[in-house]
């Protein structure tokens, strides 16, 4: 049982890492929060889990804080993206498609007449 | 590390900040900035406060299952500290937030956030 | 030129007064005199649990009812500062509204916000908190409503009534204290009840109740005046 829950810190603590060398070498902000917010929190929750089955005692409490790392994180990082989207913070080269803009422009061309 | 007891490290980190924010205070032109400053300045007022009052070894000054009422004299940190830090924040709070009010009025009136260009009281 | 060489001047030696500072401190080995009357005969005295609500409370609560006021002071100050042109026509401002998806998330939150904001401060005298914090947690749920529903109004006249109330309370409880027990703001008004449990220590759980209302109400009117009052050109 240990050992299950000492790999299971292990393995966040890898996401943890690949979500610091991801906001480091992605080319623009957007991406760079994407990586940021997604494989930190998984990697949080990996670590909180593997804590919780090696310390059965505080299992109640870790559960709470897992759901409010869930309901914060992402919804926090949603709300910078939109914000960085909002004042044209600059997109990288290699950007194809900008489904936010299109939603705006859709919703602005219906408002004309 | 056998070296410092930690409170000298906290009073010379805390000593620094004052530094830090008295620079920022006398040689920024941007009036937020010099309200950073004054930030600064605050923090490390309390840090040197409570590096004060700190003795080595002991805990925090709460009577629950850690430290028991007999021995609550020998085993906590001085609380008075602690209280005049408390009351320093809730103080650093309401001037930070009248320093930032007047830097919106200025802004209003003058179009401008650099401290150069409030010179009405300048002979 | 010469004002930068003035200015570098002055921090240096500033550095060397807090060098000197630092190179000749050496920490207490025991608590002094005071610290150790407050550590030893205030939880018996006074019941309360945590030592340092004790000494803000009650043992230096005149300080505490200054800085109360100060924050009063402070509060109006911002009030006068950034008053609000009263234009005849002008209703609430288009704000651009935040998504939904912040919306939902800030209404699920906003009541745990609340709930342990009361909860700090209610447990000032057991546990580490106390009034000032618990009110700066209820006024950052404030803060997180208007952040994610901009087009929220606050209620001004229940929180300035909240903010009269509790600091009128406050001075009234200190004055029971001196005509009740001790002398003024003395907790022993009320039984000190059993150590360690919630309706202890006399007066100090209802004094810190007033003055984390006041402070919340307070902190949550100056966070709606930095709300800009124009609307802001659309891009």
């Amino acid at each position: 049982m240990e050992l299950f829950g000492s790999f299971t810190v292990l393995t966040g603590s890898i996401f943890l890492f690949s979500a610091g060398l991801g906001v480091l070498r992605m080319p623009d902000s957007y991406n760079r929060i994407q990586t940021g917010t997604k494989a930190s929190t998984l990697g949080t929750i990996l670590v909180l889990t593997g804590l919780a089955i090696l310390h059965p005692a505080w299992t109640w409490k870790l559960l709470i804080l897992i759901f409010f790392i869930l309901l914060t994180n992402p919804v926090s990082s949603h709300a910078l993206a939109r914000a960085a989207h909002a004042i044209h913070v600059a997109e990288a080269e290699e950007t194809v498609v900008d489904k936010l803009e299109e939603e705006e422009n859709n919703a602005h061309a219906e408002e004309q007449p | 590390m056998t070296g410092l007891p930690v409170s000298t490290y906290v009073l010379s980190s805390g000593l620094a900040l004052i530094l830090i924010g008295l620079w920022g205070l006398l040689m920024q032109k941007n009036i937020i900035r010099m309200i950073i400053g004054f930030s600064l300045v605050d923090t490390g007022i309390h840090m040197v406060m409570i590096a004060i009052g700190y003795v080595t070894g002991r805990t925090a000054p709460i009577i629950d299952s850690a430290v028991s009422i007999k021995d609550a004299a020998t085993r906590v940190v001085d609380p008075v500290p602690s209280a005049l830090v408390l009351t320093a924040i809730v103080i650093g709070l309401g001037v930070t937030a009248v320093m930032l009010s007047y830097a919106v009025s200025i802004y209003r009136e003058k179009k401008s956030l650099s401290i150069d260009d409030c010179s009405e009281s300048k002979w | 030129m010469l004002k930068r060489l003035f200015i570098f001047l002055t921090l240096i030696l500033v550095a060397v007064i807090f060098s000197d500072l630092a190179l000749n401190y050496s920490e207490h080995s025991k608590l002094s005199g005071l610290a150790q009357h407050y550590a030893s005969d205030g939880p018996e005295e006074l019941g309360a649990a945590n030592l340092v609500t004790s000494v803000v409370v009650t043992y230096r609560g005149l300080d505490t009812l200054g800085e109360v006021t100060v924050l009063f002071i402070s509060a109006a100050g911002v009030g006068l500062m950034l008053r609000r042109r009263e234009h005849p026509n002008s209703r609430a401002p288009a704000r651009k509204p935040a998504s939904e998806l912040v919306e939902t998330a800030a209404r699920l939150l906003m009541p745990m916000v609340f709930v342990f904001g009361v909860y700090v401060f209610v447990n000032g005298h057991l546990t580490p908190g106390g009034g000032f914090q618990g009110g700066a947690i209820v006024a950052s749920g404030v803060l997180l409503l208007l952040l994610a529903l901009p087009q929220a109004q606050l209620g001004h006249r229940l929180i300035g009534f909240t903010e009269s109330l509790s600091g009128f309370s406050y001075v009234a409880v200190g004055v029971l204290g001196i005509v009740l027990a001790g002398g003024f703001l003395d907790n022993r008004i009320l039984p000190l009840g059993s150590f360690g449990s919630l309706f202890s220590a006399g007066a100090i759980p209802i004094i810190y109740t007033f003055v984390g209302l006041k402070v919340g109400s307070e902190l949550s009117a100056v966070i709606d005046r930095f709300r800009s009052d124009e609307s802001r050109p659309e891009q």
